[in-house]
C-alpha cells in the first residue's frame, strides 16, 4: 500500500515543486525554513537530557486533587503533591511519605500521624499537621462541595481532624474502615495542598497548584501542555530531570507518531492498535497486568432485564473470550471475575457465564424476550477500555446472531456520566481503574447507592451486607474469603458481564532510564531521566 | 462556485423548454469532463440499486475471528475491526451517500426555491427579510452549523439530511431569487399577469420552468457538497447508526488504524472523492452546457 | 466611499443580532439539558436546579437572551460551564492558532492556486493544463480530513519527516507576544522555534489550502483565458510587447478582481474547514474547541465561537468589497 501511495503522491510533489519554481517569495522562504528545521532537530537533540516529554490522551480537568476525578489530572498531580501516606514503586503496598509513622487506637476509630519535619511547600511555607487539617476538614460536610468528586469516598467516615502539636495530627472516624490507610495514599483527594495557596486562590487550586512533590508546576497551556520544574529544596533526593511536560495529544496513532519522531519521550493510553508499530519504531513498550475492570452491565431496574434468566440467556449469546482477543489482543486479559488476578480476593474457582449461541436462542425463546435493547457507550478511549464504541458493536453483532436488535446511543465520556445518572438504558457500558488496591474499592461501588457508580442500578440487600462485612474485617485470608464468596454470588446474579482488565500499557524510549508505570495508572517522575 | 452563480446571473432568456432542452444535451455530451461525470454516477447508481446482489457478503456481518485481515482474495478491501468485509461495506454505502446527497439537496432545493421565488416575486419587506435571513445563516459555515444542529438533534443519518439540507437552503433561494428578479418584469410575466393568473401560478408555472438551469446547476453541485458534508458529519462520529455502513462514518473509525492497518482509510476515501468528483464533472459540464456563450 | 463602509459595517448588527438568536435557539431550545453534564457524576436533583438557576437557565428563553445580548454589549460572553473561565478569554487564547493556520493555508492556496491558473491558461490544453486542471477537480472533491489522514499517513508515519500533530515542540514556544508562533519567534530571533512552529504548520496548512486552492486556480484559469482573449491583449501582442509582460501587465492585473473576490470568500470558509482540519492534526485552535463544546453542550462558548466567526465572515466580504473598489474604479458605491 505504501507503494501506491508513494505512486500517487510524487507527481503531485514533482508538480507542486514545479510551480513553485514559478519564483515567488513565499516559496523560496519555507524552503529555507525546512533546512534549518532539520538542523535545528539536531540541536534539540543534544540539549535534550535536562527534559522528558510524557504525551497523554487528553487535558486533565485540574490540578486541585480535591476537585478532579480523572486519570490524566491524576499523573500531573502525583508529581506535584504527596499525601500522608504513599504505595511502593509498583505495587499497592503502603510506606509512609509526609507520616513518618502512625498509630491506631483499639477501636480503630482513631489514627495518629507522626509527620515528617522540615518540610516546604512550593511556595515556601511549612508542612505541618495544621495543614493536613485544613486539607481534611475542606473536604468534610460543612466546607465539601459538590464538585469534589472523591471526597466522600477518600474521606468516607472521617468524624474530625485534630492538630495534636505542630507536627502531629489525629484523625477520627465515625465507624472501622479497613482501607481507610490505603485511602490515604491515593492520588486523589488525599494528597496534601499548601494551605497559603488554597487561601490565596479561593480554595481551589485547580489551575494554581502548590505542593510538597518533586515538581513545581510552571505553567499550563490550554489544549497543549503543562510544564513542571524540578524542586529543589525537596525533602528527598531530588528529581533527576530538571524538566517535566505533560503533552496533550488526542489521537492514539498521533502520539505513537510523535514518540517515534522523538517529539514526546513517553505515552501512554495504547490499545493493541499501536503495539506493532511502537516496537518497529524501536522504541519500548510497558505491559504489565493492569488494576481496573471493564464491564457490560444490564439495568435491573427495567424489566425484563430484573430476571436473572433473561440476563443469563443474553449473557450465553456472546462470545467474551473471542471477542477480547479480537478487539485487545494481547493487552488485555479476559475477565474472568471483577477483581484482577493479583488483588486479594481473586479465585479461579469463580466461573462467568459461557458463550453458548444455541442455548441462548432457544432460552431467550423460553422466556419471551422479543424486544429491541437501548445500549448506551462512551466513544472516548477509557484506561480500562481503548475499543470504547467498538465493543458494544460487537456485543450488538453477537446479539444480532441470535435475533435481538440493538440501538445503540454513544456519548462523549461527560455526556455519557449524565445520561447513566438519567438512567434510560437496558444496558451500558462501564469500569475503573483501582485506586487503591483493596477488593473494597472495587466491589463496593457495585451497590453504591450512587447511580452514576452502580450502573446496574442493584439494590440487593445480601450483596450490600457482604460489602459491608468486608469494610470492618481486618486484612487477611478472612476477608479476602469474605471477597471470593462475594464475587461468586455476583456470577450468579447475572447483572455485570466482566470483559477484560487492560493491561496497563505504555511506551518509552529507549533512552529514558528507571521507566515504571504504576499499577494505579500514574507516572513518578522522580527518578526517570535520559 | 462564485463562478457558477456569476455564469447563472447571465441567465434568464425566454425561450421554448423543448428545443432547449435538446440543444443543452447535444452540447453536454460533447462535453467529455460531463460524460465521464455521468458514466461515473451511472456506474454508482447502478452500485447503489444492484449493489445488494454485488456484494460477497453482509456488509454488517461481524466475524470477529477474521477481524483487520489486509486485502485479501476472500476479501478485496480487507476487513474491518469487527471482521466486517469492507468491500461489501463501501458499496452499501454507496447507497447512503447517494440518498443522503439527493435527499438533502431536494430538501433544500424545497425550501431554497420557495424562500427565493416568494422574495424575489414579492419583494420588498418580505424579500429584506428572507434575504436577511439567508444572509445570516451563510454567514455560518456550513459545517460548523450542521454540527450545531446534529447535536442539538441527535445523532442519525435522518438528522444529517435535515442539517445539511438547512444549512444550504440559502444558496438555493439566492439563485432562485436573483433569476426571478432578472425576468419577473419581462412583457412574457406581465402577459400573464394581465391574463388574470394567480402568484402562485406565475411562480411555478411561468416563472421557474425558465429559470430552472441555474437551480440544475446548483443542485447538481450541491449534490457534491453533500456527500462531503455527509461523510465530514460521519467522520466526526455524527452519522449512521451502528451497523450500518456509511464511508465517513467509516473512515471515522478506522483512524486509530492508521499504523496497523491503512488499508482500511485508503477505500472509503476514494469512494467519496469519486463520487463527490463525478457531480463536480456533471455540473461543470451542465454550467457550460447552459451557457449560451460556451455552447456557441 | 467612507459613508459606504459605514452603512456595510452599521449592517453587521442587524446580521450578528440574527446569528446570536439562531445559534441561541438551536442551543437553548432544542439541545440536552446542560446541568447534569456540568456538575458531573455526584450531583443531586436540588443541586442541578440550583445550578440552572445561577445560570439564569430557569428563565424563558427570551429573557435567557436578553441577559446574555446585555453581557456581550458589555464584553461578557458568559463563562464556560466545562472550564468555568470567560469565554472570551478561552476563545482568544486559542484564536491566534486557528488564525496562524489559516493565514498560511489562504497563502499557500492563492500562490500555488493562482500560479497554477495562470500556468494552465497561458499553456491551455497542454499537459500542464491537464495536470493542473485534474489536480483542482481532485482538490475540490477530496475530503479535508481525508487529504489530512493521508498526508499523516505518509509525511509523518512512512517517512517520519513531519509532526502530525500539535503546534509546536513544547520547550521551543516563544514567549507570548502576538499569539502567533512564527512572529513571536522571529521576535525574540529564535531560529529553532521558528523552524518548529514551521514544520507543525507545513501538513495541516496544506490540507486545509487544498479546497480553496483548487477553486483559485479554476477561477485563475477561467478569467485569465477570458481576459487574454480581450482585444487590448491582442492589441498589446500586435504592438510587438513581450509575451510574459502582457501576461503579466495587462493579462493578469486585469483579472485579478474576480481572483480577488475568490480569495476573500475562501478565507472566510476556511474557518469552516478549520474545524475538520484541527480535529484530524489536533491543532490547539478554535476549530477543535468548538468540535469538542459543541459535543459537550458547552452552550456559551459555541455562541462566542459562532458569533466571532460569523463576525469575520462578513468583516472579509466587506473588505472583499472595498478592495474590489481600489482595484476597479469604475465601481460606485452610493
Amino acid at each position: 500500500m505504501k507503494k501506491k501511495l508513494a505512486l500517487v503522491v510524487a507527481p503531485l510533489l514533482a508538480l507542486t515543486m514545479l510551480v513553485g519554481c514559478g519564483g515567488n517569495k513565499a516559496t523560496t522562504q519555507k524552503g529555507d525554513s525546512t533546512n534549518q528545521a532539520q538542523s535545528a532537530d539536531t540541536a534539540t537533540a543534544q540539549t535534550g537530557s535536562d527534559v522528558l516529554v510524557f504525551g497523554q490522551g487528553s487535558e486533565p480537568r485540574g490540578l486541585d486533587p480535591a476537585f478532579v476525578d480523572d486519570g490524566e489530572s491524576s499523573k500531573v498531580i502525583v508529581n506535584i503533591y504527596e499525601g500522608l501516606l504513599a504505595y511502593a514503586k509498583d505495587s499497592t503496598e503502603l510506606e509512609p511519605c509526609l507520616a513518618e509513622s502512625w498509630e491506631v487506637s483499639e477501636d480503630g476509630l482513631s489514627y495518629t500521624f507522626k509527620l515528617r519535619e522540615g518540610v516546604k511547600f512550593h511556595d515556601g511555607t511549612d508542612f505541618n499537621a495544621e495543614a493536613v487539617k485544613i486539607n481534611i476538614d475542606r473536604q468534610l460536610p460543612p466546607l465539601r462541595q459538590e464538585d469534589m468528586p472523591y471526597a466522600s469516598f477518600v474521606f468516607a467516615d472521617v468524624k474530625d481532624v485534630e492538630v495534636v502539636d505542630t507536627y502531629s495530627v489525629k484523625i477520627n472516624l465515625t465507624k472501622k474502615n479497613t482501607a481507610f490507610l490505603a485511602n490515604l495514599a491515593m492520588s486523589l483527594a488525599a494528597p496534601i495542598v499548601s494551605p497559603a495557596a488554597l487561601e490565596a486562590s479561593g480554595g481551589n487550586v485547580n489551575e494554581s497548584p502548590v505542593g510538597t512533590g518533586p515538581y513545581k508546576f510552571v505553567e499550563w497551556n490550554p489544549s497543549e501542555d503543562i510544564v513542571l520544574t524540578r524542586n529543589d529544596e525537596y525533602w528527598r533526593e531530588p528529581a533527576k530531570t530538571k524538566n517535566i511536560v505533560f503533552k496533550f495529544i488526542p489521537d492514539n496513532s498521533a502520539r505513537i507518531v510523535a514518540l517515534k519522531n522523538g517529539d514526546v519521550d513517553m505515552i501512554d493510553g495504547i490499545d493493541s492498535t499501536g503495539v506493532a508499530q511502537i516496537e518497529a519504531d524501536g522504541n519500548k513498550l510497558y505491559n504489565v497486568a493492569g488494576m481496573n475492570i471493564n464491564y457490560m452491565a444490564y439495568n435491573t431496574t427495567r424489566a425484563p432485564f430484573d430476571n436473572v434468566a433473561v440476563r443469563t440467556a443474553l449473557t450465553k449469546a456472546i462470545n467474551v473470550p473471542e471477542l477480547v482477543k479480537a478487539l485487545y489482543g494481547d493487552y488485555a486479559e479476559l475477565a474472568t471475575s471483577i477483581l484482577p488476578s493479583f488483588m486479594p480476593g481473586f479465585s479461579e474457582e469463580i466461573k462467568q457465564i459461557a458463550y453458548d449461541a444455541e442455548a441462548a436462542k432457544s432460552e431467550l425463546a423460553a422466556a419471551g424476550f422479543n424486544q429491541p435493547i437501548k445500549m448506551i457507550v462512551y466513544n472516548n478511549p477509557r484506561p480500562y477500555n481503548a475499543r470504547n464504541k467498538a465493543l458494544a458493536e460487537s456485543i450488538q453483532s453477537y446479539w444480532s446472531k441470535v435475533g435481538v436488535e440493538v440501538v445503540i446511543e454513544d456519548y462523549d465520556w461527560t455526556t455519557y456520566k449524565d445520561k447513566v445518572i438519567a438512567g434510560d438504558y437496558d444496558v451500558c457500558f462501564y469500569g475503573w481503574i483501582g485506586d487503591n488496591g483493596d477488593p473494597d474499592n472495587f466491589l463496593n461501588l457495585l451497590c453504591d447507592q450512587n447511580a452514576a457508580m452502580n450502573v446496574a442500578r442493584l439494590n440487593d440487600e445480601t450483596l450490600k451486607e457482604m460489602i459491608t462485612e468486608g469494610t470492618s474485617t481486618e486484612k487477611g485470608p478472612e476477608r479476602d474469603a469474605l471477597y471470593t464468596k462475594a464475587e461468586q454470588y455476583i456470577a450468579e446474579l447475572g447483572v455485570w458481564v466482566p470483559i477484560s482488565h487492560a493491561n496497563s500499557l505504555s511506551a518509552y524510549s529507549p533512552a529514558v532510564q528507571n521507566y515504571s508505570y504504576h499499577p494505579t495508572g500514574n507516572i513518578f517522575f522522580r527518578e526517570m531521566y535520559k | 462556485m462564485s463562478e457558477a452563480q456569476m455564469n447563472e446571473n447571465k441567465q434568464g432568456k425566454l425561450e421554448k423548454p423543448e428545443s432547449e432542452i435538446k440543444q443543452m444535451w447535444s452540447a453536454l455530451i460533447q462535453n467529455k469532463a460531463a460524460v465521464v461525470g455521468m458514466v461515473i454516477i451511472g456506474f454508482l447508481i447502478f452500485i447503489a440499486l444492484f449493489g445488494k446482489w454485488l456484494m460477497p457478503y453482509d456488509p454488517n456481518y461481524a466475524d470477529l475471528s477474521v477481524n483487520k485481515q489486509p486485502p485479501s482474495v476472500a476479501h478485496w478491501f480487507g476487513t474491518d475491526e469487527q471482521g466486517r468485509d469492507i468491500f461489501s461495506r463501501v458499496i452499501d454505502g454507496t447507497r447512503v451517500s447517494l440518498v443522503v446527497g439527493l435527499t438533502a439537496v431536494s430538501f433544500a432545493l424545497c425550501i431554497g426555491t420557495v424562500l427565493g421565488a416568494i422574495a424575489g416575486y414579492k419583494g420588498g419587506k418580505i424579500d429584506t427579510f428572507i434575504m436577511r435571513l439567508m444572509d445570516i445563516m451563510m454567514s455560518i459555515p456550513n459545517i460548523l452549523l450542521a454540527i450545531t444542529f446534529m447535536a442539538a438533534l441527535g445523532r442519525g443519518i435522518d438528522k444529517a439530511v435535515i442539517a445539511i439540507g438547512l444549512v444550504t437552503t440559502p444558496e438555493y433561494a439566492r439563485i432562485v431569487r436573483g433569476s426571478i428578479m432578472a425576468i419577473k418584469d419581462s412583457e412574457y410575466v406581465q402577459a400573464a399577469k394581465v391574463i388574470g393568473n394567480s402568484d402562485t401560478k406565475i411562480i411555478f408555472k411561468h416563472i421557474l420552468p425558465n429559470v430552472l438551469s441555474p437551480i440544475i446547476v446548483r443542485a447538481t453541485l450541491g449534490i457534491s457538497t453533500a456527500v462531503l458534508e455527509t461523510a465530514a458529519l460521519g467522520f466526526l462520529g455524527l452519522g449512521v447508526q451502528p451497523p450500518y455502513a456509511e464511508w465517513g462514518d467509516m473512515l471515522g473509525r478506522a483512524r486509530v488504524f492508521i499504523f496497523e492497518a491503512p488499508y482500511m482509510l485508503i477505500f472509503p476515501g476514494i469512494a467519496i472523492t469519486l463520487t463527490v468528483m463525478a457531480f463536480n464533472l456533471l455540473g461543470d459540464g451542465l454550467r457550460d452546457a447552459f451557457d449560451p456563450k460556451a455552447r456557441s | 466611499m467612507i459613508k459606504y463602509i459605514i452603512k456595510r459595517l452599521l449592517l453587521l448588527i442587524p446580521v450578528l443580532l440574527g446569528v446570536s438568536i439562531i445559534i441561541f435557539a438551536i442551543m437553548r431550545v432544542f439541545s440536552p439539558d446542560p446541568a447534569g453534564i456540568v456538575l458531573g457524576q455526584h450531583a443531586t436533583e436540588e443541586k442541578m436546579v440550583e445550578w440552572r438557576a445561577a445560570n439564569g437557565l430557569d428563565q424563558p428563553v427570551v429573557t435567557q437572551y436578553v441577559e446574555y445580548m446585555k453581557g456581550v454589549f458589555k464584553g461578557d460572553f458568559g463563562t464556560s460551564y466545562y472550564s468555568k473561565k470567560p469565554v472570551a478569554k478561552e476563545i482568544f487564547s486559542r484564536f491566534p492558532a486557528t488564525l496562524e493556520l489559516a493565514f498560511c493555508a489562504i497563502i499557500i492556496a492563492s500562490v500555488f492556486g493562482m500560479s497554477l491558473g495562470v500556468l494552465s491558461a497561458v499553456k491551455k490544453n497542454s499537459w500542464i493544463d491537464n495536470m493542473s486542471m485534474v489536480l483542482s477537480l481532485v482538490g475540490v472533491s477530496m475530503p479535508i480530513f481525508w487529504l489530512g489522514i493521508l498526508l499523516i499517513i505518509f509525511f509523518s508515519g512512512t517517512l517520519g519527516w513531519l509532526p502530525a500533530q500539535g503546534r509546536i515542540e513544547t520547550l521551543l514556544r516563544p514567549e507570548n507576544v502576538t499569539g502567533f508562533y512564527l512572529i513571536d519567534s522571529l521576535i525574540k530571533g529564535n531560529m529553532e522555534s521558528f523552524s518548529s512552529a514551521v514544520r507543525h504548520l507545513v501538513l495541516p496548512s496544506i490540507a486545509l489550502a487544498m479546497y480553496s486552492m483548487a477553486i483559485i486556480a479554476r477561477m485563475t484559469r477561467s478569467t485569465m483565458l477570458e481576459t487574454l482573449s480581450q482585444d487590448y491583449i491582442r492589441t498589446a501582442r500586435a504592438k510587438g510587447i513581450v509575451e510574459r509582460k502582457v501576461i503579466r501587465k495587462h493579462a493578469l492585473s486585469n483579472a485579478l478582481i474576480p481572483i480577488v473576490t475568490v480569495i476573500g470568500i475562501q478565507l472566510g470558509s476556511l474557518m469552516g474547514g478549520a474545524v475538520l482540519t484541527e480535529t484530524v492534526f489536533a491543532w490547539p485552535g478554535i476549530g477543535k474547541y468548538t468540535v469538542e463544546a459543541i459535543m459537550k453542550s458547552d452552550f456559551p462558548i459555541v455562541q462566542g465561537v459562532v458569533l466571532l466567526v460569523a463576525f469575520i465572515f462578513v468583516m472579509m466580504n466587506l473588505v472583499v468589497d472595498i478592495i474590489y473598489a481600489f482595484l476597479d474604479p469604475r465601481i460606485k458605491y452610493s
